[in-house]
C-alpha cells in the first residue's frame, strides 16, 4: 500500500471508528520508519489499548525501545 | 448562617407539637437549595445508582449528580467505583453514554487513556510528537479522580465531600434493624426497573413516603385489607424514618404461585413489611419475598426522577409474576405523583409558613424536616 492509499485507508478507518483497522494501519505506517515512526506507533498503541487488543503490550514495548515511552 | 434564616430552621427543629415545616425557599429558591444540597446531599452518603446498572466487567455509565459529571465503572475484577467523568488533562468529558469499555477509556480530545481501575496509562505525544512521557506529567498522580463510594443492598452510595463518617457507622441502626435481610438478593431484571419523572422537589417524595397518614386517601385500594391502624411509625432521629405494616399479603399469580421467601426470616415478617426513607434520598421497602429501592435523583429544584429497582431472594423467580409485581408497585407510586407535585406548586404561595404537623401521624415526616434543618445548621455554623 503506497503512502496515499495508506492515508486514505486511515481516514476511512477514523470515519468508521474501526479500531482494528486503525491499529493495523498505524502500525503499518510506523513500519516505514523515519522520524514519524514513533508518532504512528503511538497511535497504533493507543487504539490497541482502548480496544483491549492483544497487540497493545508489544506495541508498548516497541515504543519503549524507541525511547518514546517509559518502561513500566 | 444569616439571621433571617435562623428562626425558620429553629422552628423546623422544634418539637413536633410546635414545629413548622421547611420554608418555601427550600423547594423553590435555587440559591437556598444550593446551600441545602451541600449540607444534605454532598456531605452525606447519597444514593446514586445500583450495581445492576453496570452488571458486567467493563460496563460504564455516566451519571449526573447535582450537575456534576460522574462515571459508574466496573473493572475487570468486578470492583465497582465512581469517578468524576473527566480527563485529568483538560477536563473533557470522557464517556458520553452507557457502554462497555473494552480495554481502556480514551479521552476523545487528546487521547489520554485510563485503565478501568482509574489509572492513567497513556499520555500520547505529551512530550512532543512521538514522545509519550515528560517531566512534570506524573501518571501515578493523575489517575481519574475517585469519589468515595459504598455499596449496600446493591445501592451505590457516594460521599462527594469525602469526609462523612463511614457508611456502616452512619447507618448502623438500619443495618442492625434489617440484619435478617443481610443475604444475597437479585435484581429482577428489565421488567423490575422503571423510572418516574415527577415535577417536584426530591424532598417532597421523601416526606410523602415517610408517613402512612395519606394511605387511606391516596391509595384507597389498600383500605380493604390494610387499614391505617395496621401501620406503625419507624423513627430513627437523624438517620431514617418511615412506616411499617402488620398485614402484608404476598402477591399471587393466577395459579397461586408466590415468590420464594428470603431464608431464615423471623415470624414477624410473615405478614410484616417496612418502608423506610434512608436519609437523604433513598426509599426502601422490605417484604418476606421481595425488596425494592427507589433512588431519588434531584434534577432541578422542582424536578425529580425516581429510579425504582425491585429485588428477589433468588435469581430465577417467575417472570410473569415479577412483571405483575412491578406493575402493582408502579401504579402505587403513580398514585403519589399528584400529591408531591401539588405540594411543590403549593410552595409558590407566599402565605404558606411551612405547615403544621400532626403530632400523631406526621412524626416520620417531621423527623426528616428536622434532619435537613440540622444538617444545614451543622454545615453552616
Amino acid at each position: 500500500m503506497d503512502r496515499r492509499a495508506l492515508d486514505d485507508a486511515l481516514l476511512a478507518a477514523h470515519q468508521a471508528g474501526n479500531r482494528a483497522a486503525l491499529i493495523a494501519l498505524y502500525a503499518q505506517a510506523a513500519d516505514d520508519g523515519g522520524p514519524g515512526a514513533a508518532f504512528y506507533l503511538t497511535h497504533a498503541y493507543v487504539f490497541a489499548l482502548e480496544a483491549g487488543d492483544s497487540r497493545a503490550p508489544a506495541l508498548r514495548q516497541a515504543l519503549v525501545r524507541m525511547k518514546a515511552e517509559v518502561a513500566e | 448562617m444569616p439571621d433571617d434564616h435562623a428562626r425558620p430552621l429553629a422552628d423546623v427543629m422544634a418539637p413536633i407539637t410546635r414545629a413548622r415545616g421547611l420554608p418555601n425557599a427550600h423547594y423553590t429558591d435555587p440559591a437556598t437549595i444550593a446551600r441545602e444540597n451541600r449540607a444534605v446531599l454532598e456531605t452525606t452518603w447519597a444514593a446514586l445508582a445500583v450495581g445492576a446498572d453496570v452488571p458486567e466487567p467493563g460496563d460504564a455509565k455516566p451519571i449526573s449528580f447535582l450537575g456534576q459529571p460522574l462515571l459508574l465503572l466496573r473493572d475487570d475484577h468486578g470492583a465497582l467505583r465512581v469517578f468524576f467523568n473527566i480527563c485529568r488533562h483538560r477536563g473533557m468529558i470522557l464517556v458520553e453514554a452507557p457502554r462497555k469499555i473494552d480495554g481502556a477509556i480514551r479521552c476523545p480530545y487528546h487521547s489520554w487513556c485510563y485503565a478501568k481501575d482509574g489509572r492513567l496509562v497513556a499520555t500520547p505525544h505529551v512530550g512532543g510528537p512521538g514522545q509519550n512521557a515528560c517531566d512534570g506529567i506524573d501518571r501515578a498522580t493523575l489517575g481519574l479522580a475517585e469519589v468515595r463510594t459504598h455499596v449496600w443492598r446493591d445501592v451505590v452510595f457516594i460521599n462527594l465531600s469525602g469526609d462523612a463518617a463511614p457508611f456502616e457507622e452512619v447507618h448502623a441502626d438500619l443495618l442492625t434493624r434489617w440484619a435478617e435481610f443481610d443475604k444475597p438478593f437479585y435484581h429482577g431484571g428489565e421488567e423490575s426497573r422503571f423510572t418516574l419523572e415527577v415535577a417536584t422537589n426530591w424532598k417532597l417524595a421523601v416526606e410523602n413516603y415517610c408517613e402512612s397518614y395519606h394511605l387511606p386517601w391516596v391509595h384507597p385500594g389498600l383500605n380493604s385489607y390494610s387499614r391505617l391502624e395496621d401501620h406503625y411509625h419507624i423513627e430513627q432521629p437523624g438517620k431514617f424514618s418511615g412506616q411499617g405494616t402488620y398485614v402484608y399479603r404476598q402477591l399471587q399469580g393466577g395459579d397461586g404461585l408466590t415468590f420464594p421467601d428470603f431464608d431464615g426470616l423471623s415470624e414477624h415478617w410473615n405478614t410484616g413489611a417496612e418502608y423506610v426513607a434512608l436519609y437523604p434520598n433513598l426509599l426502601l421497602g422490605v417484604h418476606r419475598d421481595h425488596a425494592y429501592a427507589i433512588i431519588l435523583e434531584s434534577v432541578a429544584h422542582d424536578r425529580t426522577v425516581e429510579h425504582v429497582h425491585i429485588y428477589y431472594p433468588t435469581p430465577d423467580t417467575d417472570e410473569a409474576l415479577r412483571t405483575k409485581n412491578a406493575t402493582l408497585w408502579e401504579n402505587v407510586f403513580i398514585e403519589d405523583i399528584f400529591v408531591v407535585e401539588g405540594m411543590q406548586r403549593g410552595r409558590a404561595a407566599s402565605g404558606f409558613d411551612g405547615g403544621r404537623f400532626s403530632p400523631a401521624m406526621d412524626g416520620p415526616t417531621h423527623m426528616f424536616h428536622a434532619w435537613v434543618a440540622s444538617r444545614i445548621e451543622a454545615v453552616e455554623t
